[in-house]
């Protein structure tokens, strides 16, 4: 199997298994994450068309490393894999922060809980 | 025009998903740590497959539509860009699609994902907020 199309197929299974079995994000299972990957997909047809399209090509793949199929504007098919592992990975790590964020200001505004907050934060300290 | 065409190109993603944030209140560029701690968690195994591609000859850069600066000699600027500037998209893509949704029907899946997801209330742009929420 070429090398690109190869690296693209392991991208994807490891972003789906880190969605849906490491990290357990899940986002996988919400209609937000398809809907968003959609309209992504979409766009990515003019922008990579743009970078990939054979008359004045600005990133220039070696056929060799490819399944050699082209879609759209010449843009590699596994470039739709790539902004897939791409979108998921990106979604994944902001609602991971998203989560620890909530907490710290949940925990901000209650005085009562301070103390034990700041235990915890050395340096940081509180304010 | 034409060493310009790849920054052309996330310039202009960037103008077309900027409404997402200003209009629709998506709260990505609001949030800056968070977005840079994202960017910079996610996208460093993209940069280094990037390279890894460069290096084993999978794909190059035509030096007629960059600008020419090249990072360590083998990155142009406008490719490491491009690792900035589309998971920018997808977040702003992501959070108005939650917003939107919410308000369209708030009692509905998206505005239960936007609950769970955002950590933040899902209605509201940028002026709306504080009133809704008292």
């Amino acid at each position: 199997m070429p090398e690109y199309t190869l690296l693209t197929a392991l991208a994807v299974v490891l972003v789906v298994t880190l969605d849906l079995v490491v990290i357990r994000t899940r986002l996988l299972a919400t209609l937000g994450f398809w809907l968003t990957l959609t309209i992504m997909w979409v766009f990515q047809i003019p922008v990579d068309g743009w970078l990939t399209r054979l008359d004045a090509a600005i990133v220039r793949y070696d056929e060799r490393h490819f399944s050699g199929i082209r879609v759209f504007f010449d843009s590699p098919i596994e470039d739709f894999g790539f902004g897939f592992a791409m979108v998921l990975a990106t979604l994944m790590v902001w609602t991971v922060l998203s989560g620890r964020s909530t907490r710290a200001e949940q925990r901000r505004p209650r005085p009562a809980a301070r103390g034990e907050a700041e235990a915890g934060m050395g340096a940081q300290g509180g304010a | 025009m034409e060493p310009f065409h790849y920054l052309l190109v996330l310039v202009a993603c960037l103008a077309v998903t900027a409404p997402l944030e200003w209009v629709i209140g998506a709260r990505v560029y609001r949030r800056p740590r968070r977005l840079a701690l994202t960017l910079v968690i996610a996208m460093t195994p993209f940069v280094i497959w990037d390279l890894v591609g460069i290096a084993r000859g999978h794909w190059d850069f035509s030096p007629r539509y960059t600008l020419g600066l090249d990072l360590g000699g083998v990155m142009p600027l406008e490719e490491l860009l491009f690792f900035v500037v589309i998971p920018i998209c997808a977040l702003l893509t992501h959070q108005a699609v939650l917003r939107l949704g919410a308000r369209l029907r708030p009692h509905g899946r998206l505005a239960d994902e936007a609950q769970r997801l955002g950590g933040s209330p899902a209605t509201g742009s940028r002026r709306g907020e504080g009133a809704r929420r008292a």
